[in-house]
């Protein structure tokens, strides 16, 4: 629910190089905003779709049999979980589900994590006690004795981007976040007004911190929405991602859209393709989509051929979502 | 292999529920009365003073490093509590770039923590030089300006002040920069910064809800209106209290009064019972739920972790009048 990127205005001279350098110069010297020795993108990519009909599922042994199906190895790692956790109104479905949060947290204790740790840095609220009692997530971590890291004012340590599509060098991350050997997405499924979509790609926006940008994280919002999401994920490389698409949202998404019940979580170690999954699932085309198409150049597969899918197949969940006018181009041709 | 931590946020079984918006200030009630509330401070007082760290600032959480806001905060706090009150040179021996204050080497300054700093360097006379500096850079400072979009109501071709440079104006730092200068001006004329203050009090005024109350500063979006918090619409009323009468601080004031309870936290609690102080309202149902908080949830569990949120309470629930938030007709 931010004010979008309205381009590199009345920024200074140095800046607007940096930010338009990308588009001019890009298809003259086939300069790329990265380094392509740093990445690879795999032939295949396994994304898996796992049924869960609401949030009683008992997802401590979802999650578990979802790692065992994933490959995804937590043994002796200290893994953060980056749940997305923005504003609070009884009765949306703005949050990913502290009951999926809890359930990973015990899920990844079962597969041997050294220590499981829980973050997030709210991008509207700074309120961070207030958003914890209300969603209900401070009674899990009581229970389950988990430690929650407040991403918006922990200490934080300058890192350069591994990407520069927003013409931005380096950012400042939090010092909780960098430490963790195993970070893990946890986004909720929702359509974005300004984005197309929040998966567990824009999931990354709250790890940057408001004591260093502000609320919301405009610095994000003035370098480009997509371009700041795809020089987030180079940069932060989530080593895994759990997405809550049990009650999804549609519409005016990410805060104002309504509940859209899914009943699956989706799994996967390449975030794009977990995200370009998603997106054909709510009914969006993720070649539309600028920032799943940026990321496809070097971070994951787009394409659906190579993408294989574990659990349920595509189709079970396939359906169309509202979204705002202004984002009907997103859509796949059916 | 490392232990799990304790809970960062512990909760006491008989915590409170959540509060019905709708039943406001004079309604609702706790178990706890407020007549313990001088060894609160003392305790509060006390665990604000264990947190300082070994340079002299407070961090966020323990443990972690000093930074601008949370110091600022606590010194306010101690000033406010404390008969003799710690010394501000922490904050003239803050690192800097140029003369502002910088929480982390290489990354942009903090307009809001800045304007904090300065209007805390303000309530000692010894410091003024530094804070007369800042006051400086941040009349200097505009948010960028935005043309029309029809997607957000609001006009974004006002620049009043963004949280780090190059970026656009929000309610917070705004707040806190017309507040900051609200004070200096009365010790004096400034060049410049009365129009930048009525700039200000325009965004504020553009920017609050429909119903009243100013979230972070987006009050309707694709033509949905959007919900007040109630810390920012705490800071926006500190911000523009000179002008109680206009329309939008009476519909601030009564939106705050309405949902003061329904976000239980000690910041927001903390601000809401400060700003209802400045504008001589009724406190007592605010001051309990805060004193049980942080009785219960802050100092009881066996942990203070939220330094910001204790060093607010400190303040807010101290004697005397809060200058620090208190200021004449710019």
């Amino acid at each position: 629910m931010t004010l979008p990127s309205a381009g590199p205005r009345h920024l200074s001279r140095r800046h607007f190089l940096a930010a338009v350098s990308v588009p001019l110069f890009a298809p003259a010297c086939l300069w790329r905003p990265y380094d392509a020795g740093s990445f690879s993108v795999p032939d295949r990519s396994s994304v898996g779709l796992f049924p869960a009909g609401d949030y009683a599922t008992d997802f401590a042994d979802l999650v578990f049999r979802g790692f065992q199906e994933m490959g995804a190895n937590v043994k002796g790692r200290r893994v953060f979980l980056k749940p997305n956790m923005v504003e609070y109104e009884p009765g949306t479905a703005i949050n990913t589900h502290p009951h999926l949060v809890a359930g990973t947290a015990i899920a990844c204790r079962r597969a041997g994590a050294s220590e499981v740790v829980i973050g997030e840095g709210p991008g509207h609220r700074r309120d961070i006690e207030y958003l914890l009692t209300a969603t209900g997530l401070s009674d899990q971590l009581r229970e389950q004795r988990i430690r929650f890291v407040d991403l918006n004012h922990d200490d934080v340590q300058m890192v350069r981007l591994r990407s520069w599509f927003t013409g931005l060098r380096e950012l400042a991350l939090p010092v909780e976040l960098l430490q963790s050997d195993f970070i893990i997405s946890m986004p909720k499924l929702k359509t974005h007004h300004w984005a197309g979509m929040t998966c567990s790609m824009k999931n990354l926006f709250g790890v940057v911190p408001g004591a260093v940008y502000g609320w919301p994280k405009n610095v994000l919002h003035i370098h480009g929405v997509p371009n700041s999401i795809v020089d987030l994920v180079s940069t932060i490389r989530p080593h895994f991602t759990i997405v809550d698409a049990v009650t999804a949202m549609e519409g005016d998404g990410p805060i104002m859209g309504q509940p859209r019940h899914l009943g699956f979580i989706a799994m996967g170690s390449d975030l794009v393709a977990v995200d370009c999954t998603c997106a054909r699932v709510i009914g969006l085309d993720p070649a539309k989509i600028d920032y799943l198409r940026s990321a496809s150049r070097f971070l994951g597969v787009i394409d659906q051929t190579r993408i294989d899918h574990r659990g349920e197949a595509l189709s079970r969940y396939a359906t169309r979502f509202a979204i705002v006018p202004a984002l009907e181009h997103l859509r796949a041709v059916s | 292999m490392r232990q799990p931590s304790a809970p960062h946020y512990f909760e006491k079984s008989r915590d409170l529920t959540m509060h019905d918006r709708s039943t406001g200030v004079s309604g609702g009630s706790v178990s706890s009365s407020t007549s313990d509330l001088p060894r609160l401070r003392t305790e509060l007082s006390a665990a604000v003073q264990r947190a300082r760290n070994a340079d002299g600032g407070w961090a966020y959480h323990p443990g972690k490093r000093s930074r601008i806001e949370p110091t600022c905060w606590a010194l306010l706090a101690l000033a406010q509590t404390n008969p003799q009150p710690p010394d501000l040179d922490i904050l003239d021996r803050w690192p800097r770039h140029d003369s502002w204050l910088i929480d982390v080497a290489g990354a942009p300054p903090n307009h809001a923590f800045n304007a904090i700093a300065a209007l805390t360097l303000l309530q000692s006379p010894s410091t003024g030089t530094l804070a007369e500096k800042i006051v400086r850079l941040l009349i200097a400072s505009k948010g960028v300006p935005l043309p029309p979009d029809p997607a957000i109501r609001q006009d974004s071709s006002l620049q009043a002040w963004s949280w780090v440079d190059g970026t656009f104006s929000w309610v917070e730092p705004t707040a806190w920069c017309v507040l900051l200068l609200k004070q200096r001006l009365a010790r004096g004329p400034y060049p410049d910064a009365l129009e930048r203050v009525r700039v200000g009090e325009r965004v504020l005024n553009d920017r609050a809800c429909r119903d009243g109350g100013w979230n972070y500063g987006n009050a309707n979006v694709y033509g949905k209106d959007l919900l007040p918090y109630v810390p920012t619409t705490a800071l926006a009323l500190l911000a523009l209290h000179d002008r109680r009468n206009e329309a939008v601080v009476v519909r601030g004031l009564a939106q705050l009064e309405r949902d003061v309870l329904s976000e239980r936290s000690a910041v927001a609690l903390s601000l809401a019972l400060i700003c209802l102080r400045v504008y001589g309202r009724p406190t007592s149902v605010p001051e309990q739920h805060l004193t049980e908080i942080i009785a219960d949830r802050h100092l009881s569990a066996g942990y203070a972790d939220d330094l910001l949120g204790l060093s607010m309470a400190l303040y807010a629930l101290s004697n005397g009048p809060l200058r620090a938030f208190t200021v004449g007709a710019a």
